[in-house]
């Protein structure tokens, strides 16, 4: 071949097709790092320690959520109503009155048929010793605080306004003239009422 | 895995540096919010106030002298009609009827009274003596009833009172607060 005459394109060498720029890079560490060419580590770690953050925060978030709302017992028989213009639960004795029974945190304290049979507003002596003797054991505890007077009222939806009443009533007699009703919560998302 | 270096271990003594089983904290902590969530209670439970009007337990003292406001009485006994009464003292200064029109809400049977709840609202705006947001006392409205209304239908007038709302501030800060007291009488 003379060196005037172009090499015609099936003189050529053949050469191996692949990556050409900084091959010729002389340290082979450098080579490898900026040519690429070494293929992925197949070995991947993984992230633990904002895992273990994520984790924490979970566990802070649901220990933090645990409220006293929470772990109310609602008696089975008891059907609530529900309402709007409501505020969070407190802790505070409840009492509870179902179609014919009346319970104070779970405790029979006496029964709704009296009443109703007799038709009239009555004191329920039963209840009334019962919230007393509260009354009485938490001031024994708190000398130096005011009795707050708050007691939660866990009514049927279907129970008469009489059985309500001589309950209310009962209550007040007894040193309790804050009374809560409990409810479902309806509707109005985030709002709390506040009274 | 994770580490802590603080160098040292030379010389035959024992090694300073420790490694923190991260593995079995993760799964401790895993199993701590399987037992958090398993035992949560995602409860919807509130509660609506009232206070009572009965005598309570005698006082020693003896009792304070009460203004005599002006407050808003609320009569569930009628069939078709409740009736709201502004009371001052034992006078009557104004009677108002409104329409008992139910409006069934979900599907366990609660009903609401939005009718009632807007006229509160205006009485309220024309007549409550607290509007204020300085004011730290709240406007009365007695609840009168019968002995056979159902405790449902309590609670929805009950809600209908609540619903006007006012600003209250306190503690330089203003929140939104009920602007009726209820107090529920048992007579």
């Amino acid at each position: 071949m003379s060196a005037d005459k172009p090499l015609s394109r099936f003189h050529q060498p053949i050469s191996v097709p692949g990556r050409r720029l900084l091959h010729h890079v002389p340290l082979k560490f450098v080579r490898k790092k900026v040519a690429g060419g070494g293929g992925r580590s197949v070995n991947q770690e993984i992230p633990l320690i904002p895992f273990i953050d994520f984790l924490l925060c979970i566990v802070l978030f649901l220990l933090a959520s645990f409220s006293a709302s929470g772990e109310l017992p609602i008696d089975k028989n008891v059907k609530l109503p529900n309402a709007e213009n409501v505020i969070d639960m407190t802790e505070a004795p409840m009492v509870a009155i179902t179609g014919t029974q009346i319970l104070v945190d779970g405790n029979p304290a006496g029964s709704t048929r009296a009443i109703e049979e007799s038709n009239r507003l009555q004191r329920i002596d039963e209840l009334f010793n019962v919230l007393k003797n509260k009354r009485d054991l938490w001031k024994q505890l708190n000398p130096t605080k005011e009795f707050p007077g708050v007691v939660i009222l866990q009514v049927d939806r279907k129970v008469q306004a009489l059985v309500v009443k001589s309950v209310f009533q009962t209550a007040a007699f007894a040193g309790y003239p804050n009374v809560s009703f409990m409810v479902g919560r309806l509707g109005k998302p985030g709002e709390g009422g506040g009274h | 895995m994770a580490g802590i270096d603080v160098g040292g271990g030379h010389g035959g003594k024992r090694a300073t540096n420790h490694e923190i089983p991260l593995i079995p904290f993760i799964d401790f902590l895993l199993c701590l919010v399987a037992f958090l969530l398993v035992t949560a209670v995602w409860s919807q439970m509130a509660r609506i106030n009232a206070d009572a009007r009965v005598p309570g337990p005698p006082k020693d003292e003896p009792p304070e002298e009460v203004k005599k406001e002006k407050q808003l009485h609320v009569e569930m006994r009628g069939e078709r009609k409740f009736q709201l009464i502004w009371k001052e003292g034992n006078t009557v200064v104004n009677t108002i009827d409104v329409d008992k029109k139910p409006v069934p809400v979900g599907e366990q049977g609660d009903i609401k009274y939005p009718d009632l709840a807007k006229k509160i609202e205006e009485e309220w705006k024309q007549n409550g003596q607290h509007r204020a947001a300085s004011d730290t006392k709240l406007d009365q409205a007695v609840l009168h009833t019968d002995n056979s209304t159902p405790f449902s239908d309590i609670i929805a007038v009950i809600d209908a009172i609540y619903s006007p709302h006012r600003d209250y501030s306190i503690g330089g800060k203003t929140e939104k607060v009920p602007a009726f007291n209820v107090t529920f009488s048992v007579n």
